[in-house]
């Protein structure tokens, strides 16, 4: 699959020979990704981890590069894909004809912006990285339930965008200010006020007149089918709590000595519609940093950091329908006041809170809380997991769609494809103090395991039917050729629209499209 | 096509009493309080429901006509972004549509028609306990979903999680006629299935992977036509405290509101100079000049608030941490009582008025606004007060959860008066394009100075922003000639 | 260690989160000190990272890739740290490190591994005892006259080929200490061997036993309770891969371990005062992949489709057990010595760059990540940083040097004999040598 000579000499002169590499062996790692199996297996191809393999991987430092990288790209006819973290399926080519453009080297924090609240980042600048040096400030920053480890570039131009942290960091997507965008063209263009000509600055990203933050992405982002974002000016929030953060203890074990000001309620609403009014009450109060409902069983995950450690939790996985709070204060009045409005809550409600009662968590468990690190405990069962669903409106909606979708997934714990969660398993937050919320349901899977995998495609075809018959909300997959042209016509034709930007932004189509819409309905 | 023909189908789609060619009504839409050249449109047409707004579209796709949409039923328009650039132009007034089509407590959400006034939605929402996220004291017969659609910056920065609140979802026809809904209105399923499963158009992005709703917003009517949005709702709450604090100098303010807003304080937060509170809190003449100068050059107002049974509690500790925080900022001293009721402040600031505030002083004014960071606000300040020395007034208000200031600088001037006129328009000229040479971001272009802000900005946004176009309105009917579109 | 099977399915399972590129996450101080990796800052292809490894060898195990040597140098481009198992297991199940080694196990058995140049060194080992091409007579030749040995000793000081060929400064602090503290210890003479730890890690697992054999009997012949080492390396394969296949009857220390209780049970005496500004570098091979390999003899219990457990629950290896305490409280205990920490450290400490053949095969590698880790420990603000090993020892000396930097590099057994107040002339000589 490599480059001829001469096209691979034009790439090696933008980035220099070490960032470079068309080689059988680099290529073909580039080709691996995490649930490529199952992927592959809904579109009909052998359920190999492996997918397409690109025709070369190729590391620009700057954006510059990117804009050359892309223009040769238009020039051989030649297609990319931009990867920053490059963590998931989202980030594979979908052709052989297809380069891979590994954003790793661009891995600048430009600035923090501690009076305008904001940060600069290039694709390679971690959550983590990003969080702990805000924090010298006494700032924050959203990051995606994914982890501390992936691209906040990446969440808030390209990708999806919920975090635990939600209810008060919003979504990754809503909360983008000035970008840098190399189109597909591989022309160069500056949302917002880093567009002027004279003094730009990256406060903020919309207009002259629209925002084309309508363009660059959606819900979800456009996963590198509309160009490369090669910097990005986030939002940041004060720090919820002290900004002490001191780990103890060696790893796995962890431990944490809780800062001032961080309280954890567990509560078990035992029905959907009681969960719904405790969340919607708690939320009004605006006192949550995190407020989430997950499963008794993917509730036991988050306070675990082993399946053995897991098993131990049994009690947590009991309850039925439990609700988690985190409420985080700077000061002893702020922190008097939020506990006092708990308190208050709980008695109107009638409800128990299991912290510190029948159950406390290790302290580590308030470290992970504060850097993002809860996603990752979805791993700690059968491998690996997966998400249906990830419409997002009220809270409503979420536990319909919730309720309604647990005889289909026990057909599948059923048949051994999938893991029991006793089809309860769910994840579902509030954003921004309750004024919309997201629910998706993760779905353990074994991707060893041929039947497990295969189950699982299967069962994410019959989740994204059952979501678009019952009116469930668009799921978080909608994206590919294949899945648009199902789902367009059911939602405004919106297909034909976004398959218009695609023919006008990318018109020799070189970005490519296989998570996003190809410029043709057939390709 | 005869002009009689187009304007019988006008007639057939929206029957004779809808359609209008009468000189004195025409006149009504041929200028505003801009320096915008006066232009008649042909006809007036005023829909009263979704499917005649389709049929004009489709007809102006056809027959090639403009149409420009607009939505506040009376009073004074400022912009020039509604005055025709064309002969052959259509305003399509949708005040008629003025249905508020669902109010949802449960959800913190309200839907509205385009001609919904601030006036009519804001008691209808305070009887259910729910506010509107406002611009600074609008005028009551203003449409609430234009100033969304405008990106009109709200006085409560907290609740500004993004520049595009309170505006959630749509539904708008795109200037090729066709019907679209944005957000997660889009569906699956139609609304009314929608609501059946518990959704109420909350979340404004998508649907999937594109958010249209951001290119409808500050597109000045030119990409469609909005015939209903969803609009973010808070809760009234139960006390509110009203804090202003006046100085000479602007930045120890600025240094304050930074801290209320970093750690999301306050509700309302705003900076004004004394001539801008005393017209927002007087009514006339006399009275603004008596209190401007009784009080400081610069007032910060904000209000802290608490609800329910702990609204006390709450108040108490914010108060007890905006106390330390003055204290260590070393601004005791600066807190003023009873210069201003607080009650005169709260109204300003929750309710809309029918008497508009910037008019009050001189009975016309020129605002100059744009967005810019923290540390530019004082330069820019010097910029307009060395070319405006009196009769000037100042709003600066943090928007965007603190990343970013509106700057607005209103020049008030009698528009009886042509020589003042005339030097009023100089000055805005020549002050704004000052403005933008030292980097103000005027994101929000309208009339005379829209050619100076694209040229001032990045080529490669206009070749985008003219692809939308081409995309959402590929024959340039809808309101040719703003923004950096064609004529 | 794993077995193929284990192997097979372990290679399956990376999610390619990327989390063996930084430090664990909860540990990530600032930006600039956030990864862990040296062969993914160096080459910054994926397959270069720990978890890239892993799909190499599933492409290679799946007949994705053949073996070639675009694939060894990827795969003998790593230090074998470990940084990356460790951050991996804070959450996974995998066994990155084991799988690496494992991989180069399969690679030497298709023809296309080690590397050319550690070949010579593994060549050498089998020649001459020691990788150095150096005659095995002249291996005591860094022993000063004046150092007791007792032939009767139940303590011996293993010396190892590093220090007696090419680091002779530190097998001389460390008998001078020894001295200092009055205890009797002996040495092989010319019964010394190499550990075997180069031939380990390049797969040559009978060679290995050949070398662990010969040692272990001298030791064990010789009555011997307690073995020392001023190499970490050493000490590694002692503490960790000798039991893998023979179990013998002594105890095994490294110097900083068998000091600082010294210290404590009142042998030392440090009365000099130090007055320098020091940081500590953890050696791989003293901390976190010191970690010995626990016996677990259980079974997989399948406890419902797709969700098994191990019972009794299998030992995770994570370096939580590494030598980490000894060396700091040892320094702490320096009179006047102000000891300050990097931010990675422990099992999370940044590798010098120089290990399992790296320094010999890719020096340019070797360097890039020693003057990483030196830009790191000036950044403390320290005057002085030592470590334990010396491979990290060269290593770091040559980025010192390099790097233009005024850091000082000491073994920490130098620092204590300057605590103790012992010169040492030829020593100097040797430190001259050095610089
Ligand atoms: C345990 C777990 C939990 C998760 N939970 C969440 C969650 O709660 N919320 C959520 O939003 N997501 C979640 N995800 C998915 C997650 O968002 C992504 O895996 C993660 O954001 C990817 O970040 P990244 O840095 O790896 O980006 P990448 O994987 O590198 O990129 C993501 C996509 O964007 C494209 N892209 C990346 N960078 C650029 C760029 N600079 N320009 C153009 N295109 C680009 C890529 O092609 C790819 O399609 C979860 C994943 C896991 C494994
Ligand atoms: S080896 Fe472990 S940490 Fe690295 S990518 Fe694979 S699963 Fe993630
Ligand atoms: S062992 Fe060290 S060098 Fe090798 S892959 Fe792991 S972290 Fe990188």
């Amino acid at each position: 699959m490599v480059l001829e000579n001469e096209i691979f000499k034009d790439f090696e002169d933008i980035v220099g020979k070490n960032n470079i590499n068309d080689g059988k062996v680099i290529t073909t790692a580039y080709a691996y990704n995490w649930c490529m199996e199952f992927f592959n297996y809904m579109e009909d191809k052998e359920p190999s981890p492996f997918s397409s393999i690109p025709k070369a991987v190729i590391l620009p430092a700057s954006t510059e590069e990117v804009a050359e990288i892309i223009k040769l790209c238009n020039k051989y006819g030649i297609k990319f894909k931009a990867q920053s973290t490059g963590l998931g399926p989202w980030n594979q080519p979908s052709t052989d004809n297809c380069i891979i453009v590994d954003l790793r080297r661009m891995n600048k924090l430009v600035k923090i912006d501690e009076k305008n609240l904001y940060a600069v980042i290039e694709p390679y600048v971690s959550g983590a990285q990003l969080q702990v040096e805000a924090m010298k400030y006494g700032l924050n920053c959203h990051m995606p339930g994914a982890g501390p480890h992936v691209s906040p570039l990446a969440s808030a131009t390209s990708m999806a965008g919920p975090g635990f942290t939600s209810p008060s960091t919003g979504h990754s997507a809503r909360n983008v200010l000035g970008v840098e965008w190399v189109l597909p063209t591989g022309d160069i263009m500056r949302l917002g006020a880093i567009g002027l000509k004279k003094k730009p600055d990256w406060y903020n990203g919309d207009g002259p007149g629209p925002s084309l933050r309508g363009i660059m992405r959606g819900w979800v982002g456009a996963k590198s089918g509309i160009g490369v974002f090669t910097k990005v000016a986030v939002k940041l929030f004060p720090y919820p709590c002290s900004t002490d953060f001191t780990i103890t203890g060696k790893s796995p074990n962890y431990g944490f000595k809780i800062p001032k000001y961080l309280r954890l309620y567990v509560m078990d609403c035992k029905t959907y519609e009681f969960l719904e009014e405790v969340m919607l009450k708690v939320d009004e109060e605006e006192i949550s940093f995190m407020c989430s409902h997950l499963s008794g069983s993917g509730l036991a995950a988050i306070f675990s950091n082993s399946l053995q450690g897991l098993i131990g939790k049994a009690k947590l996985a009991q309850l039925k329908v439990p609700i988690v709070i985190l409420i985080t204060a700077r000061t002893d009045r702020e922190f008097d006041y939020k506990q006092k409005v708990m308190d208050n809550l709980i008695q109107e409600l009638n409800i128990k809170d299991i912290i510190g009662k029948s159950y406390s968590p290790e302290p580590v468990f308030y470290a992970e809380a504060l850097r993002s690190n809860l996603g990752l405990h979805g791993f700690i069962t059968t491998g690996s997991f997966q998400s249906s669903k990830g419409g997002s409106d009220t809270a409503a909606v979420c536990l319909l769609s919730t309720k309604m979708n647990i005889p289909l997934k026990m057909e599948y714990i059923k048949s051994g494809a999938i893991g029991n969660d006793s089809g309860k398993g769910v994840w579902m937050t509030s954003y921004e103090s309750g004024h919309y919320y997201h629910m998706e349901s993760p779905t353990m899977f074994d991707q060893t395991d041929d039947h497990s995998v295969k189950g699982m495609a299967e069962y994410m075809e019959a989740s994204n039917q059952l979501d678009l018959l019952k009116h469930l909300g668009a799921p978080f997959f909608v994206e590919g050729t294949q899945m648009h042209e199902l789902f367009g016509p059911h939602m405004s034709n919106y297909h034909i629209w976004l398959r218009k930007i695609k023919q006008a932004f990318d018109p020799n189509n070189i970005a490519d499209s296989g998570f996003y819409i190809s410029p043709h309905s057939k390709e | 096509m005869t002009e009689d023909i187009l304007f019988q189908k006008l007639v057939e789609i929206f029957s004779s009493k809808y359609v209008s060619r009468e000189r004195n009504i025409l006149n009504n839409y041929s200028k505003d309080l801009s320096f915008y050249p006066e232009k008649a449109p042909k006809y007036v047409a005023w829909p009263t429901d979704t499917k005649k707004i389709e049929e004009v579209l489709k007809l102006a796709n056809e027959l090639k006509f403009s149409v420009i949409p607009i939505s506040s039923s009376s009073g004074p328009r400022h912009h020039g972004d509604t005055i025709p650039h064309k002969d052959n132009t259509i305003v399509l007034d949708l005040s008629n549509m003025n249905k508020i089509l669902n109010i949802d407590r449960k959800n913190r959400v309200v839907m509205i028609e385009p001609g919904v006034t601030f006036g009519k939605l804001i008691p209808e929402l305070q009887n259910k306990g729910l506010r509107l996220l406002l611009p600074l004291h609008p005028r009551d017969s203003k449409s609430v979903l234009t100033s969304a659609l405008e990106r009109e910056p709200i006085t409560i920065p907290r609740y500004h999680w993004d520049s595009s609140d309170p505006l959630l979802c749509t539904e708008v026809f795109f200037g090729t006629g066709d019907l679209f809904r944005t957000g997660t209105a889009a569906g699956p399923g139609t609304i009314k299935e929608q609501q059946a499963t518990g959704q109420a158009q909350v979340n404004p992005m998508g649907p999937t992977q594109f958010s249209p709703f951001r290119v409808i917003q500050g597109a000045q009517g030119s990409l469609g036509v909005v015939t209903w949005a969803t609009l973010k709702l808070e809760l009234i709450p139960t006390i509110q405290k009203v804090v202003h604090i006046q100085s000479d100098t602007i930045p120890e303010l600025l240094n304050l509101q930074h801290e209320l807003i970093k750690y999301r304080l306050c509700n309302e937060l705003l900076i004004l100079n004394n001539l801008n509170l005393a017209c927002l809190v007087k009514k006339n003449a006399q009275e603004i000049t008596e209190l401007k100068n009784k009080i400081k050059r610069w007032n910060l107002l904000y209000i802290i608030a608490g609800r329910g049974k702990l609204a006390e509690d709450k108040i108490s500790y914010l108060e007890g941490d905006i106390r330390d925080i003055i204290g260590d900022l070393g601004l005791k001293g600066l807190i003023s009582e009873n210069i201003i009721n607080d009650n005169d402040i709260l109204q300003v600031l929750s309710q809309a008025t029918p008497d508009p505030w910037r008019l009050k002083l001189k009975g016309g004014y020129q605002d100059i606004f744009f967005l810019t960071s923290f540390e530019k606000i004082t330069e820019f300040i010097s910029i307009v007060e060395k070319e405006v020395p009196q009769d000037l007034g100042i709003y600066i208000q943090p928007i965007n959860q603190g990343t970013s200031y509106h700057c607005e600088f209103d020049l008030y001037y009698d528009p009886s008066n042509d020589a003042e006129k005339t030097n009023i328009k100089e000055k805005f000229l020549k002050i704004s394009t000052n403005l933008m040479d030292s980097g103000a971001f005027f994101n929000r272009p309208y009339g005379i100075l829209t050619k100076e802000v694209y040229k001032r900005h990045d080529d490669s946004t206009q070749t985008a922003l003219k692809k939308v176009k081409k995309i959402f309105d590929p024959n340039n009917v809808l309101n040719p000639g703003v923004l950096c579109f064609d004529e | 260690m794993m077995d193929d099977e284990e192997y097979k399915h372990l290679i399956r399972r990376c999610i390619r989160c990327s989390i063996c590129k930084w430090i664990p996450q909860l540990q990530i101080k600032s930006k600039k000190y956030a990864t862990i990796c040296p062969a993914i800052d160096m080459y910054n292809f994926h397959p270069y990272s720990g978890g890239g490894k892993i799909i190499l060898a599933l492409a290679l195990e799946m007949e994705k890739i053949k073996p070639s040597e675009e694939l060894r140098d990827i795969v003998y481009k790593c230090t074998e740290c470990g940084g990356c198992d460790v951050s991996c297991k804070f959450l996974n199940n995998l066994e990155p490190l084991e799988i690496i080694i494992k991989l180069r196990e399969k690679l030497v058995d298709l023809g296309y591994g080690p590397m050319p140049k550690q070949q010579q060194y593994i060549d050498s080992v089998k020649k001459n005892n020691n990788p150095y091409n150096e005659p095995h007579e002249n291996r005591l030749n860094w022993l000063p006259e004046d150092i007791n040995i007792d032939p009767n000793a139940q303590v011996l000081y293993f010396v190892g080929c590093t220090s007696s060929y090419r680091r002779k400064e530190m097998a001389i602090a460390a008998c001078r200490v020894l001295n200092a503290a009055g205890v009797p210890f002996n040495i092989l003479d010319n019964e010394e061997y190499c550990c075997g730890s180069p031939v380990f890690r390049t797969g040559d697992i009978n060679t290995f036993k050949d070398f662990m054999n010969k040692n272990v009997d001298a030791i064990e012949a010789k009555n011997i309770k307690k073995v020392v080492f001023s190499c970490a390396g050493c000490y590694d394969t002692f503490k960790v891969h000798y039991p893998l296949y023979r179990n013998y009857n002594f105890e095994v220390k490294h110097s900083v371990e068998f000091f600082n209780e010294l210290i404590e049970n009142g042998k030392l005496l440090l009365t000099k005062k130090v007055p320098l500004t020091v940081t500590y570098h953890d050696p791989c091979h003293l901390g976190r992949n010191a970690e010995p390999y626990k016996e677990w003899k259980g079974k997989v219990v399948n406890l419902m489709p797709l969700i098994s457990i191990h019972v009794p629950p299998k030992p995770k290896r994570c370096g939580t057990d590494g030598v980490y305490e000894s060396p700091r409280e040892l320094l702490k205990k320096i009179p006047e010595l102000k000891f300050i920490e990097m931010e990675r450290i422990k099992e999370y400490s940044y590798c010098c760059g120089a290990g399992a053949g790296v320094k010999s095969a890719f020096p340019e590698f070797a360097l890039h990540t020693a003057k990483n880790r030196i830009q790191e420990a000036e950044d403390t603000g320290a005057q002085v940083i030592t470590s334990s090993c010396p491979f990290c020892s060269t290593n770091l000396q040559d980025a010192i040097h390099e790097s233009d930097s005024l850091l000082k590099y000491y073994d920490i057994n130098e620092l204590l004999m300057m605590a103790i107040g012992i010169t040492d002339e030829k020593l100097k000589e040797f430190l001259g040598e050095v610089a």
